[in-house]
């Protein structure tokens, strides 16, 4: 059995974006908890906390989960990028990113850090995604602001710059 | 959230340390039910046992005469499965339907089953490719029909500690259909939707079953109108017969997602579109 010990408490080692971490938690902490609370890395949103908007989007080994949906003890030995994981080569913004900007399709932002997590998945998954798997991919995230037009063209634009 | 997860390694070891565990226990596969349940503060469990390191639970396996889907394989590995592409048409047709891509990668069919919602499109799937469940409890095994599973919403017939171990499909040759109605055109919770697995020879369905989900308190397994259409020609009357002959098998309700009759009449339409996509 998995290192739990008689309070509850787990030994969770796991890398997050690239780090080796090692913590001690209750093993009833949520994953967007972990996240946000003990590791402080708080671009990974919590909006409808039941997996319909994908503001808590994360990658698990390279595909995407929703962090409101997992608790932490299910990372173990897994590898977690967040959005700040989420990097251009020199360090700074990434592709998407830019084309985020560039086209407007950000509006308040919250559900950013979900988008280009997803989408950075889709790129890496497929690179040469059609605009119907855009759209296919974007549906678990939902934008209460821009609307879709201008996120999927983004993204289309990225996939364009990347070849 | 319950006070204690643990994660067994084996189904061995999980009879093994079960009896010491809370009384109030509940498996955790994906947690996209689970987790969201508890969430809302509709979860009273003390522990939950997660299965996702429970080899036995994984991977898709052909045999001769099945295919074998582990409780614990995820959605999305389905999807990409050459396999389930062979020999589960209806299974993958419902696939797009299944939650969204993120939930994909987190949800299992083991969960699927085991939260026993009338409107779970991978059950609905599999029960039109006439599914059998494994189940174990205390190391020992049993098989019986998907559908005799579901004994209410959120219902199933399993027992206390009981697991489920994973779906057996038989292999036969058929082509299949998938049509959902929500509020949206991915992504939504069905207001009826409809599997159909059909053998079809020269224009005759030879074998033809067909499940819908989100009109009844369980999935339905349409017995009379696969009977019915099962060894005749899918030609527009008998397509228009089948459809007004499901309308008899099903029992709706009127609640937030849809109204009774509405879906009764939904479950014509959506049977006619998905046989006249098999033709």
């Amino acid at each position: 059995m998995n290192r739990i010990n008689p309070n509850g408490f787990f030994s969770l080692s796991c890398f997050v974006n690239g780090q080796k971490i090692e913590r001690e938690i209750s093993s009833s902490r949520s994953l967007l908890e972990f996240i946000r609370e003990d590791l402080g890395l708080k671009g990974t949103k919590e909006g409808c906390g039941e997996g319909e908007c994908g503001a808590c989007m994360v990658l698990l080994d390279g595909k995407t989960v929703n962090s409101c949906l997992m608790m932490a003890v299910q990372i173990d030995g897994r590898e977690l990028v967040t959005i700040e994981g989420i990097k251009g080569k020199d360090g700074g913004l990434h592709p998407l990113q830019k084309t985020f900007m560039a086209e407007g399709a950000v509006q308040c932002g919250f559900c950013t850090p979900g988008l280009i997590v997803a989408s950075e998945a889709l790129l890496r998954r497929k690179p040469k995604a059609t605009l119907d798997d855009i759209k296919l991919e974007l549906t678990g995230n939902l934008c209460r602001c821009t609307g879709y037009e201008k996120v999927i063209s983004a993204v289309d634009k990225a996939r364009r710059s990347r070849k | 959230m319950p006070k204690l997860i643990v994660k067994p390694s084996s189904l061995k070891e999980l009879w093994k340390i079960t009896p010491a565990l809370p009384y109030k226990r509940k498996y955790l596969s994906g947690g996209t039910d689970l987790v969201n349940i508890s969430n809302a503060g509709a979860d009273d469990s003390d522990c939950w046992l997660d299965v996702s390191a429970l080899t036995e639970l994984w991977g898709i396996k052909e045999t001769k005469s099945s295919i074998f889907i582990g409780a614990a394989v995820k959605i999305s590995e389905i999807e990409n499965s050459v396999t389930a592409r062979r020999w589960l048409p209806a299974l993958i047709a419902a696939i797009p339907h299944f939650a969204s891509p993120s939930l994909r990668n987190m949800a299992t069919l083991g969960g699927n089953a085991a939260n026993a919602s009338p409107c779970a499109d991978g059950v609905c799937a599999l029960i039109s490719e006439r599914a059998s469940v494994w189940l174990e409890l205390k190391g020992k095994k049993r098989k019986i029909p998907l559908t005799g599973l579901f004994l209410g919403p959120k219902k199933t017939a399993l027992k206390k500690d009981e697991l489920i171990t994973g779906f057996e499909i038989p292999k036969w040759k058929h082509t299949a259909a998938y049509q959902k109605l929500g509020p949206r055109s991915y992504f939504g919770i069905s207001k009826a939707a409809v599997a159909i697995s059909a053998d079809i020879k020269a224009g005759v369905a030879a074998k033809v079953s067909i499940a819908l989900a989100s009109v009844g308190p369980v999935i339905v397994y349409a017995a009379k109108t696969s009977a019915f259409l099962s060894g005749k020609s899918l030609v527009a009357d008998v397509i228009s017969e089948a459809a007004e002959l499901v309308k008899t098998e099903v029992s709706p309700i009127t609640d937030t997602r849809s109204e009774a009759d509405y879906r009764r009449e939904m479950c014509g339409v959506l049977v006619s579109r998905a046989l006249q996509g098999l033709t």
